[in-house]
C-alpha cells in the first residue's frame, strides 16, 4: 500500500497544481473545415486496407474527421464507466488512502468528457454509440476489484499510443489536436497511478485465487483487449465517410497485417506490464 | 432471400465458430447462451456486429429489451423478424 499511497499523494498534487477548467481550455471554432487531417492518416484503421489506397485524399481527410470522431466516441464510453467505477469506490476502507487522488481521477474523466463530447456534438452532432453489454456475472474473492482497474490501464493505454501521435503533431485540425494533447498530459498520471493499483491489486489478491481463477482472468484481459481494439473498427464510420459494404470493410482492416502489427506496437507498453508483474503469462496479443 | 430458418442457421453456426464450449449438435435456437456462459459480454459486441450485419439495420444497445440475446430465438425476434418476414412475403 506504501508505493501506491505515495504515488497516490504525488499525483494528486500535481493534478491540483495542474488544474484545468474544461470550459476555457478549448478555443471551440464555429465550424471546422474539412479539409484537414483529424486522426493521422498511420492511425486511421483502414490505412493498410486495399480500399484506403483508392480513396482521394479529400476522401481520406473526410475518414479521418469521422474516425476521430469514433475516437473521441470510444474514449466517452471508457470514460463513463470509469466515473461510474470510480464513484464506486470512494471511500471505501481498502481504497481510504487514496480517496484523495480518486477525487481528482473522477473529475479529471469528467472533464476529458466535456472535450471528447464537446467536439463530436459540436462537428458531428452526434456520437457513435457504444456496442458494448454488461452481463452480471459472479467474481472471485477481489476478482472485480482487480479487473476494473486492469481494464482501465487496459483502455488508457490504447488511447494514449494514439494521444501522443497527435497531440504535438502539426499535420492534425488544431481543436483535435488540442484534444489529445490535453487528453495525454492527465492520461500520464492516471497511467502512472493504474500501474501501482493494478500491482498493488494484484499481489493482494492473486495468492488467494485458484489456478482456474487465474486462468480466467488472463482469458478475460487478453479478450477485454481484443474488444477495446475492435471498437477502433467502426462499420458506422465507414458509412458516415461514404464507404460501402461497410462490414466487409470491418473485416478487411482487421485481418490486414499492417493493422495487425499495429495492434500490437500500441498494445505493447500494457501488455509487457501485465507479463512484467505476472499477470499475463506471455506476450499473446490480439 | 434470408428465410427465418436462413438467418436462424447462420446464427448458429455463428455462435459454434466462435467458442470452444458447445458442439452445433449441443446448441439449440433456444439454448440460452449468456447464463449458460457460451457468449460472454465481449463476444456480444461481435455478435452483435454480426447481427447488424445480417439485418442491415443498428442496434441501439441503450434501448435493448433484458433478454434480447438470451438465443438464437429471441435473438431473432428481437433484430431479425420483421426483416425476415418482409423477405418471406416478397
Ligand atoms: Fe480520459
Ligand atoms: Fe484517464
Amino acid at each position: 500500500m506504501n508505493a501506491l499511497k505515495q504515488t497516490a499523494n504525488r499525483l494528486f498534487s500535481i493534478s491540483q497544481n495542474n488544474y484545468l477548467n474544461p470550459h476555457t481550455a478549448l478555443v471551440w471554432p464555429e465550424t471546422l473545415e474539412r479539409s484537414q487531417w483529424f486522426m493521422a492518416p498511420e492511425l486511421i484503421s483502414l490505412n493498410g486496407s486495399p480500399v484506403y489506397e483508392e480513396l482521394s485524399e479529400k476522401q481520406k481527410k473526410e475518414l479521418s474527421f469521422w474516425e476521430a470522431v469514433n475516437f473521441f466516441s470510444l474514449n466517452i464510453h471508457g470514460e463513463k464507466a470509469l466515473v461510474e467505477g470510480l464513484a464506486q469506490r470512494l471511500y471505501r476502507r481498502e481504497l481510504a488512502d487514496v480517496a484523495e487522488y480518486l477525487h481528482s481521477f473522477l473529475d479529471e474523466e469528467n472533464k476529458h468528457m466535456v472535450y471528447f463530447g464537446g467536439f463530436c456534438q459540436r462537428y458531428a452532432g452526434k456520437i457513435y454509440r457504444d456496442r458494448k453489454l454488461k452481463i452480471e456475472r459472479e467474481y472471485a474473492y477481489g476478482e472485480e476489484e482487480f479487473l476494473f482497474f486492469a481494464k482501465t490501464m487496459i483502455f488508457e493505454e490504447l488511447a494514449d499510443y494514439y494521444n501522443l501521435r497527435m497531440g504535438n503533431n502539426s499535420e492534425i485540425e488544431l481543436t483535435a489536436r488540442r484534444i489529445n494533447l490535453i487528453h495525454h498530459l492527465e492520461e500520464a498520471r492516471h497511467l502512472a497511478f493504474g500501474r501501482e493499483i493494478v500491482r498493488y491489486l494484484f499481489n493482494k489478491f492473486a495468492a488467494h485465487w485458484t489456478g482456474e481463477v487465474l486462468q480466467n482472468v488472463r482469458h478475460y484481459l487478453l479478450s477485454y483487449l481484443e474488444a477495446t481494439w475492435k471498437e477502433y473498427y467502426n462499420p458506422d464510420v465507414y458509412r458516415d465517410a461514404g464507404l460501402d459494404e461497410v462490414f466487409d470493410l470491418v473485416d478487411q482492416a482487421w485481418h490486414s497485417s499492417a493493422s495487425k502489427k499495429h495492434r500490437q506496437q500500441a498494445s505493447f507498453r500494457c501488455v509487457d506490464f501485465f507479463v512484467k508483474e505476472g499477470i499475463l503469462e506471455k506476450n499473446l496479443v490480439v | 432471400m434470408k428465410t427465418q430458418e436462413d438467418m436462424k442457421k447462420e446464427l448458429h453456426a455463428w455462435i459454434v465458430k466462435n467458442n470452444a464450449k458447445i458442439k452445433a449438435e449441443e446448441l439449440c435456437n433456444d439454448t440460452d447462451i449468456i447464463r449458460e456462459r457460451i457468449i460472454n459480454s465481449l463476444q456480444i459486441i461481435d455478435l452483435l456486429l454480426f447481427v447488424e450485419r445480417l439485418s442491415g439495420t443498428s442496434v441501439e444497445v441503450e434501448q435493448l429489451k433484458p433478454g434480447a440475446f438470451k438465443n438464437i430465438d429471441t435473438i431473432y425476434q428481437n433484430f431479425l423478424e420483421r426483416q425476415g418476414d418482409e423477405q418471406c412475403n416478397k
